[in-house]
């Protein structure tokens, strides 16, 4: 914390709003938690039972705790998660089969589907792309 | 529709060319001239060169409120601009040492960790980390 003459105004009204909606430390540790488990687990078979198992809360609570927070569904979060970890692996060059598996996604059709939703592209278009740009 | 670009206002293109390529380590996407020895000038990360450009926009010269709004938000602090870091501290630590001057040093605040920098070109920059 810098002293109080040198803070801009900016610093003064962040840590004003920080003190009235970040007040719960408790909560807050609580969905950095799920989010790291997330960050950490994406390939393995993860619902919200699990992660408020884990944190010992209700699920609506996490579900409610995390939308909060993060501003999208610890789902939501799960398949941006998934699909940011895809396009890594379809860059390296592994198969869109053994990918989808890789980032714990359990049906070929539904990870094609949501990877075309969220980048526009179907994962072997993106794939084609991602090898010949290097090749030139 | 689709988002690729975001502007930020600078004062001396060739100097937010230096500051942003040799101190940030953004990399030049395009450089092609206009009128009057203005440039359009984008920037792209080097980590996703097929993400958003950052566009050096002169307006500050050209538009006289877009300079007063500029100063205006350098004098109360406040970053209207801001990019994602894997690291907030390892960031400050890199960027302390190369110079840069920051208002706020790597705060907490709910979800995530930040920071503020000047960017010598009339903005405030925040450094984000999400927790």
């Amino acid at each position: 914390m810098q002293e109080n003459e040198i803070m801009t105004s900016y610093e003064r009204e962040i840590n004003r709003i920080n003190n009235i909606i970040y007040s719960n430390k408790e909560q807050i540790e609580t969905v950095i938690g799920v989010r790291n488990y997330i960050d950490n687990n994406y390939d393995s078979d993860l619902n919200l039972d699990l992660l408020s198992h884990l944190r010992f809360i209700s699920k609506f609570h996490l579900l409610r705790l995390f939308k909060k927070h993060y501003g999208q569904t610890p789902r939501q979060y799960l398949i941006d998660k998934r699909i940011e970890k895809s396009k890594e692996h379809l860059k390296n060059g592994m198969s869109i089969t053994e990918t989808c598996f890789a980032v714990g996604f359990e049906s070929l059709g539904s990870f094609s589907t949501l990877f075309k939703t969220k980048t526009g592209k179907s994962p072997s278009e993106f794939q084609n792309e991602q090898l010949s740009r290097s090749k030139l | 529709m689709k988002v690729t670009l975001i502007s930020i206002p600078v004062r001396d293109q060739e100097k937010a060319i230096k500051f942003y390529t040799e101190i940030l380590g953004f990399i030049i996407k395009k450089d092609k001239p206009l009128e009057g020895g203005n440039r359009w000038i984008t920037l792209v990360s080097p980590e996703w060169q097929d993400g958003p450009e950052l566009l050096l926009e002169p307006g500050p010269n050209h538009f006289e409120p877009c300079k007063v709004y500029q100063n205006a938000l350098m004098e109360a602090g406040i970053p209207y601009t801001q990019f994602n870091v894997e690291n907030v501290d390892t960031e400050y630590e890199k960027l302390t040492k190369l110079g840069v001057e920051f208002s706020i040093k790597p705060s907490k605040m709910g979800t995530w960790k930040y920071a503020v920098f000047n960017d010598t070109c009339g903005n405030n920059i925040e450094l984000v980390e999400d927790l």
